[in-house]
């Protein structure tokens, strides 16, 4: 901390407090704002971002006319339209830039966090912990809210509990099982369009092959020479929708169980489609954006369109990817943005639906699902804010029997809106701040270092640009100011196997991996497995090594389920991802689970039981981790 | 904060707009015309294609923008509760930072238009003190300032202000407020208040109060009897009867041999079944009576785990899980009583809907009932056999 001795009065304190806004969006802007009217008078924003629409409705301190423009830096130009005597350094840039060094967090008394993302914010929170500077965190969904306060030493820091794992889905799901929209939409998006307009060095799991014989060619996705653009369509249209799903048909075994879905074909969705050859609805479409929506005269994206209708908007949006932006075909990434690839995601999502007997959505509905759309509102942040300035001001005056972690509800429980509950003491095994070494099951003789790199060190680990070192041997490096042959000679360890790096790892072996700028050390001790269940653990490699919470998983529903936690933490990059919306429910949710059951053995589900306890600071049956004290 | 606890969660969650909702929308956007979009309703699909494409186009982007800016909110509360929103007028009476805060974000999220009722002129105190009055305000009435940086908030709102001092506006001008949907009263003394309260009730108008006094303050609601259906609720009761089942879901229970050998028919038998025999054996052998204390809950929890043959059986679980269900009261609960007792529930022609449906359920509840609910039929999720 900069000050040696704690301010007399708060609003000494905030006079001379110096702070960090990480996030100038819907949290950022009304903190922004309520800093300001509270008197603090030197603040940095950092914000990567520029201002869409659809900010509008609540990040208040922009305009219609600043959409495109960088978010910080509008943000510190409207504050100070009405506090222009006070000091705001606003910063267009990724908070994970290297100039945002430990040096750069030592100069400030608290960061405040109004970020968007898991990962930003760990990185957030390893500095924070490196710099020693206390951190305010918060999050909103709706109307949900919180806000923790992470003082090392003193409290658990972001990481001490791990946070839910992005939600992802089996691969068979996905490609033969689907029972949920969500999961048509993640076929649409990661394997249909993906394989269409995406990279086509990727790997994709969709069937390429036709049936036997009738075609020479190896994959059925290809455009023949000269081929006509509707019939192109239509070919794959029947091929997705029609040959795979009778491929899939065939065995036996897997529908016994299920539902059986219906194949579905171009002439019996659109009968008069497979006779005009060549014409599409025609339209003058060289203004703006191509729609297909707007070509086919749909204007009502929460309407659900009809089977017909999505096969329409399906071939017309395909069509209108090669007719009008054929040059970027092979390098597409589906965005929520993107008017065309959503409507081409939705209607695929829905004929695919319609095979599986699975409702169909509307655009508007197949768009927050396909773009991970989190709703939002101005009064949570607005209330939100309000409790991370009263946070900041009481870590600025080291009052720390009084911080508190506070949820903010949807609906009121025992007539609060508001829950403050005492943060727990550090973790003593959190990798992030306690230091503790990490176990790591893993096939030495067959996965690669690159492998291990991706999926655990940078993934699950977090880290940006990490070392990788086994005993004193430098094995990897990233970043820049790599030497030539540095370089080189780090990309070929990416590519050896475990067992024969320079210095070979083994059973037993310990890992050293580093994070310069998070200033994160962790020490990773090998273990050799050759067996890994291929469904419970894809990736051929487990992580274990802190004691989890009972983890609980959201789908994109929002539901919630309770597994019981083993103490590793499962790596699943092999299927198909799709994340979950920001971990805030959950949290929540075993905050409630823990003052309502007083009787510690009972499951994990919230019991209605007439006998639950009140929530009380400091209650002895309630606390199964030491509170601060 | 109002807005949200009013209306709740009226909207429905599987968003296909009623052709009403969408009509209203397409009527408000900000005085763009284009007339063939109203009706559309009634036009048939083949006209829909007949019209010109780039009409279409504009169309569509006039009809995108505010579901653009709106999008994050119309996930929350949808078609209809962002009508509802566009429908409604808020008065403001006192447009310090209270009331400032307040209408920023009423405005925001597209509220049909506001009133500030503000007598005073800006001051240096008020500078720095709310983050939409500036220097350039000084001097200047503070309702029309704040009015005119509200419009830049949101285009779409009407924002308009009366120069006055909303005790004089109450003394004086009561009728003033019947074109409101909403009075909004911040930091008024409660004199003014008691005033208002009766006036804003005899012509059914919400109030809501609010004070703030530094890190203290109050919002207060008054409104006459206001019915809001959770068409979604989150937490449905599984309404089973398990302490009192009903003729048949007796019979069926019966049906089943909870005790069979197999293991694969003993762990699939479901919870209920589980718990409407073991609930009969415990009354057994207590008198007729179910579980109620602490400790004869938890005794019948072990009950239920001593039927368990292994550890993984998920329907045992369920049970145990579900097993102070068996403990419920009979009957109905205190609420309900209070409502079904309510004076209002004697119905007459100018009864509302709701009312309609209380005296219903008090007859249900004294005759077919016989003193207790209808059942709600829902059977939730369970571990069983397919069959």
């Amino acid at each position: 901390m900069a000050s040696a001795a704690a301010p007399a009065s708060s609003e000494e304190a905030v006079k001379a407090a110096k702070v960090l806004m990480v996030g100038a969006g819907g949290i950022g802007c009304e903190l922004l704002k309520t800093l300001a009217l509270s008197g603090f008078s030197d603040i940095h924003v950092i914000d990567l971002d520029t201002i869409e629409v659809s900010n509008l409705n609540r990040q208040f301190l922009f305009r219609k006319s600043h959409v495109g423009q960088s978010k910080a830096h509008v943000a510190r130009d409207a504050i100070l339209k009405f506090r222009p005597n006070i000091n705001i350094e606003s910063h267009h840039a990724n908070v994970k830039d290297a100039q945002f060094n430990v040096d750069f967090f030592k100069q400030f008394n608290v960061v405040l966090n109004g970020l968007d993302n898991l990962d930003a914010r760990r990185h957030v929170n390893r500095l924070c912990l490196a710099a020693e500077v206390p951190l305010v965190e918060s999050g909103t969904t709706g109307f949900l809210g919180q806000v923790t306060v992470h003082v090392k030493g003193k409290t658990e820091c972001y990481e001490c509990q791990p946070k839910p794992i992005p939600k992802s889905y089996p691969v068979c799901t996905i490609t033969s099982t689907p029972s949920k929209f969500v999961h048509c939409i993640v076929w649409a998006k990661e394997l249909l369009f993906a394989k269409l307009f995406g990279d086509k060095n990727q790997d994709n799991d969709l069937n390429v092959h036709s049936k036997d014989g009738s075609s020479s060619k190896l994959d059925v996705f290809e455009r023949d020479v000269d081929e006509d653009l509707d019939q192109y369509a239509q070919r794959i249209y029947d091929h997705v929708f029609g040959y795979n799903i009778e491929v899939a048909l065939e065995n036996e075994e897997t529908w016994k169980n299920r539902r059986r879905p219906n194949p579905v074909y171009i002439r019996d969705t659109l009968p008069e489609a497979v006779k005009q050859n060549g014409s599409s609805w025609d339209c003058s479409n060289d203004h703006e954006e191509p729609s297909a929506m707007a070509s086919l005269g749909l204007t009502n994206p929460q309407e659900i369109w009809t089977l017909a209708e999505n096969s329409r908007v399906l071939l017309e949006a395909f069509k209108l990817f090669f007719e009008k932006r054929e040059k970027e075909i092979g390098n597409l990434v589906f965005d929520k943005d993107d008017q065309l690839a959503v409507e081409f995601v939705t209607a695929a999502a829905n004929i695919r639906a319609h095979s599986f007997g699975i409702p169909l959505h509307s655009l508007f509905e197949a768009k927050g699902v396909a773009g991970n759309i989190v709703h939002a509102v101005a009064t949570t942040n607005a209330i939100i804010a309000g409790l991370i300035v009263i946070e900041a001001i009481k870590v600025l005056q080291d009052d720390y029997k009084n911080y508190r972690m506070t949820y903010c509800l949807e609906h009121p429980t025992k007539k609060l809106l508001l829950m403050p509950v005492e943060p727990f003491e550090p973790n003593p095994s959190c990798y992030v701040c306690s230091e503790t070494p990490l176990l790591l099951d893993v096939n030495t003789k067959v996965t690669k270092l690159k492998e291990v790199i991706d999926k655990i060190i940078k993934s699950k680990l977090g880290m940006n640009l990490p070392l990788v070192m086994i005993g004193s041997t430098l094995v990897f490096e990233d970043g820049d100011g790599l030497e030539e042959d540095e370089a080189a000679n780090y990309a070929l360890n990416l590519e050896k196997v475990l067992a024969e790096l320079p210095a070979p790892v083994i059973n037993g072996t310990k890992l050293t991996v580093e994070d310069f700028q998070q200033e994160l050390s962790c020490s990773i001790n090998i273990k050799h497995r050759e067996e890994f269940d291929e469904e419970k653990e894809p990736d051929g490699m487990v992580l274990s090594g802190w004691s989890a919470p009972v983890e609980k998983q959201i789908n994109s529903n929002g539901e919630n389920k309770s597994a019981a936690s083993s103490s590793s933490a499962r790596a699943t990059d092999d299927t198909v991802e799709d994340p979950s919306k920001p971990g805030m429910k959950r949290k929540l949710d075993e905050l409630l689970e823990t003052k309502e059951n007083c009787d510690a053995s009972s499951s994990a589900q919230v019991v209605e039981d007439d006998d639950d306890c009140t929530m009380l600071d400091g209650n002895p049956a309630l606390i199964k981790k030491k509170r601060l004290q | 904060v109002p807005w949200n606890w009013m209306h709740g969660r009226a909207g429905a969650k599987r968003l296909a707009p009623t052709s009403a909702s969408r009509e209203q929308l397409h009527a408000r956007e900000g005085g763009v015309a284009i007339p063939h979009l109203v009706p559309l309703p009634l036009l048939g699909r083949s006209h829909r294609r007949e019209t010109t494409a780039s009409a279409a186009m504009a169309a569509a982007a006039a009809a995108a923008e505010p579901k653009t800016k709106y999008d994050r909110q119309l996930r929350i509360w949808g078609d209809q509760g962002q009508a509802a929103l566009e429908k409604a007028s808020i008065c403001l009476l006192n447009c310090g930072p209270t009331g400032t805060e307040a209408l920023k974000n009423l405005v925001l999220g597209g509220i049909g238009s506001v009133t500030v009722v503000d007598g005073s002129k800006v001051e240096q105190s008020d500078l720095g003190n709310n983050f939409l009055l500036d220097e350039g305000c000084l001097g200047q009435s503070r309702a029309k300032s704040i009015c005119s940086f509200l419009q830049e908030l949101n285009d779409a709102v009407k924002a308009k202000y009366v120069e006055e001092s909303p005790a004089t506006m109450i003394d004086t001008n009561p009728s003033f407020f019947s074109q409101f949907t909403v009075v909004l009263a911040t930091q008024l003394p409660e004199s003014s208040l008691l005033k208002l309260d009766s006036i804003c009730r005899s012509a059914n108008i919400v109030l809501v109060a609010a004070r703030s006094y530094g890190l203290t303050g109050l919002v207060r609601v008054s409104i006459k009897e206001h019915c809001v259906i959770e068409s979604k609720p989150d937490h449905s009761l599984d309404d089973l009867r398990l302490h009192n089942p009903w003729p048949e879901l007796k019979q069926f229970a019966k049906s089943i041999d909870i005790c069979d050998k197999d293991p694969v028919v003993h762990k699939h038998t479901p919870y209920i079944v589980i718990l409407v025999r073991l609930a009969e054996k415990w009354a057994d052998a207590h008198d007729g009576q179910l579980p109620s204390t602490r400790q004869e809950k938890r005794e019948f929890k072990d009950l239920i785990r001593a039927h368990m043959l292994n550890v993984d059986e998920d329907n045992y679980k369920e049970a145990v899980e579900s097993s102070y269900k068996v403990s419920v009261t009979p009957g109905i609960s205190d609420e309900i009583r209070q409502i079904i007792d309510d004076s209002s529930s004697e119905v007459n022609f100018s009864s509302s809907d709701f009312w309609v449906l209380v005296a219903s359920l008090k007859e249900f509840i004294a005759n077919e009932g016989n003193g207790e609910l209808p059942l709600e039929g829902t059977i939730p999720d369970m571990t069983s056999l397919t069959e």
